[in-house]
């Protein structure tokens, strides 16, 4: 007999959450934490379509999880291209002639200082209007209006009267376009979110939970990937640590923040953390230890007391940081590795973090099936009596062999079941 | 000549190292001199860097310190460089593929151990690379990729400069976050890496210039 999509779907958050708790599951989960263009490929659609299209992403990403063999439903990082389209977006780029990339390639950002060295300060002192004023304009062509509004504190327009000030300033043909810009913008992300509700209400018929809901990073990535690139953040840690360290606690305020209003809005008791700037190379540990490690402790810890389950996806080599790694609260987290010395990490947190990975893009777009289930047999004979997830290495590379990506739960199937 | 400058920059001395620069402008000393005292600098954190006692950091600081004497020393010195480059290499992101951090991190490494560096930027067309081995005639060419469809544009890389009669003349290396002997294989190129340092090593190796 079939079991109700209730139970099944009962059944696999219990796996999930039996994993992260290091309880070990009857069946291995096989989760990517995110999909790209991997399920729209399959289906001969081109990336540039596959960015303006929401409804066939999710369709394709639903047949995906079906065909796959996937525990939970995975969310499609494919960003919508109408969404940076409306207004303009310069630090984002995607397939199409509008996006400025080949037909066939993912979205991609540009890095940048979109905040420069000498007006970190200044962004320190009122990161409202310097958001406003100053990063808005240089995010998108449409938003440069808003550069020549000569924001005042809100308050000054506290009265009906003085409100026609307001509505001057609000006049000015640049600034009309950013206003439009604005509209635009709800009106393409209503499209998306409305495809988007359509695939997990689908999925959640069907009994799969969604993986996760929205993403926030690390403080020091968002200073570093968006605010100042890696070139001015690492200027900063030289010339004006002090000065990066002030904006780094000014954006873990918002981040903190950001945790508690996507959870009311989405009710995804998981939260997924992208991060960058940490891995090996990009620092030492005592940098990490100063400027990265203790905006990302509290990030964790702040998710787990308002019972939200974290997904830090710690992309590129983390094998230096374990130690600080162990320090987490155990059986708590959902640690997703991209490179990772797997015996060190076992040895260092295998009792503190369930593994969630990493089978090597090499592998699922240039190997065989049989190397794919050599690589999880391994996974599975060091963690699978704890806590372990099966996926690549963050995501389904959009150019993974199809077999090698079936590969991953006949494996589960001959090596993953107690 | 002291190692007090080369101590500066190695340090991260930025304040230090410009009035060290100052100082030895002033005492007399030989523009020429106070750059390559620099240069030994990039050296010495490049080592640290293989030992994993530098990292991106201190390259990208190093690096900044770097350009801040060659500005200040510039006006001072007469005539080019007359040191003698140990090889040619021809590095970029290939196509499809935008990222650039790794690329300039060993454009960067490569350039202070006395390559002739020719950095053909991102997203660069196969016909681009085949372009530049011809008329550059490097001795190594470099794919750099963070992305898994540059596994396939490294590959066309490849094949392209054989196409062209091109591929006895040259070794490629191949680099990024995401690959690895498989990649290697995979690509026909002859050797990978995923940082500045495996790339120096690999060069040093094909162009017989190892220290």
């Amino acid at each position: 007999m079939t079991a109700a999509p209730e139970e099944l779907y009962a059944e696999r958050e219990r796996r999930f959450n039996d994993a992260v708790a290091l309880k070990g599951t009857d069946v291995i989960p096989v989760m990517p934490l995110t999909v790209h263009n991997f399920p729209t490929r399959l289906k001969g659609i081109s990336n540039k379509v596959a960015g303006y299209d929401h409804e066939a992403r999710w369709q394709a990403t639903k047949e995906a999880t079906l065909r796959f063999g996937w525990n939970f439903a995975p969310t499609n990082d494919v960003l919508a291209s109408d969404f940076f389209a409306s207004f303009g977006s310069k630090q984002m780029m995607w397939a199409g002639e509008e996006g400025g990339l080949a037909d066939d390639a993912p979205h991609q950002w540009v890095e940048d200082e979109y905040v420069k060295a000498d007006e970190l300060e200044e962004f320190i002192a009122d990161p409202n209007g310097f958001t406003f004023t100053r990063i808005f304009p240089r995010m998108g062509s449409r938003l440069e209006g808003l550069g020549q509004v000569p924001l005042p504190p809100l308050y000054w327009f506290s009265n009906a009267y003085y409100l026609q000030v307001l509505g001057n300033m609000l006049g000015i043909p640049p600034v009309r376009e950013a206003l439009r810009a604005f509209l635009d913008m709800a009106d393409a992300q209503a499209k998306t979110n409305a495809a988007n509700a359509r695939y997990l209400q689908e999925m959640k018929d069907l009994g799969y939970p969604p993986t996760w809901a929205a993403a926030i990073m690390p403080a020091f990535d968002v200073c570093s990937d968006t605010l100042r690139s890696l070139r001015g953040s690492t200027l900063d840690m030289f010339r004006q640590p002090d000065t990066l360290l002030k904006a780094i606690d000014v954006m873990q305020e918002a981040t903190l923040g950001l945790v508690h209003a996507a959870f009311a809005v989405t009710g995804v008791p998981r939260q997924f953390i992208p991060m960058h700037k940490g891995a090996a190379g990009f620092m030492s540990n005592e940098q990490y230890a100063r400027f990265y490690w203790p905006t990302f402790k509290a990030l964790i810890e702040e998710c787990i007391a308002a019972g939200i389950t974290p997904v830090p996806l710690f992309e590129g080599d983390y094998t230096p940081r374990l130690e600080f790694l162990a320090e987490l609260p155990p059986g708590k987290v959902a640690a997703h590795f991209d490179r990772v010395d797997r015996k060190k990490f076992k040895e260092v947190c295998g009792d503190v973090l369930c593994f969630w990975g990493n089978v090597p893009a090499s592998l699922l777009v240039t190997g065989t099936p049989q190397q794919v289930k050599d690589d999880v047999k391994e996974l599975i004979d060091l963690f699978g009596e704890t806590g372990l997830i099966i996926d690549g290495p963050g995501t389904i590379p959009d150019q993974a062999k199809p077999e090698n990506v079936e590969a991953l739960a006949e494996a589960v199937e001959e090596y993953g079941r107690r | 000549m002291s190692k007090e400058l080369t101590n500066a920059i190695v340090g991260m001395d930025e304040a230090e190292a410009m009035r060290l620069v100052d100082e030895m402008l002033d005492a007399g000393a030989d523009p020429a001199d106070v750059l390559e005292e620099a240069k030994a600098a990039m050296t010495v954190l490049g080592e640290k860097f293989e030992c994993e006692e530098a990292f991106i950091p201190e390259l990208i600081m190093g690096g900044e310190i770097m350009k801040g004497i060659a500005d200040e020393l510039k006006p001072h010195i007469t005539g080019g460089s007359t040191a003698q480059k140990r090889g040619t290499v021809v590095l970029g992101t290939v196509a499809g593929d935008i990222h650039d951090i790794g690329k300039d991190v060993v454009v960067l490494m490569l350039d202070v151990n006395g390559y002739d560096v020719h950095d053909l930027g991102i997203d660069v067309p196969v016909e681009q690379f085949v372009e530049a081995v011809k008329e550059l005639k490097p001795q190594v060419v470099g794919l750099s990729g963070l992305l898994t469809l540059a596994f396939d544009s490294m590959k066309a890389t490849i094949d392209g400069i054989a196409a062209a009669g091109l591929r006895d003349q040259v070794k490629v290396m191949i680099g990024g976050s995401p690959v690895d002997e498989q990649v290697c294989a995979y690509t026909g190129a002859d050797g990978w890496g995923r940082d500045a340092a495996a790339a120096v090593r690999m060069v040093a190796e094909w162009t017989g210039s190892a220290a």
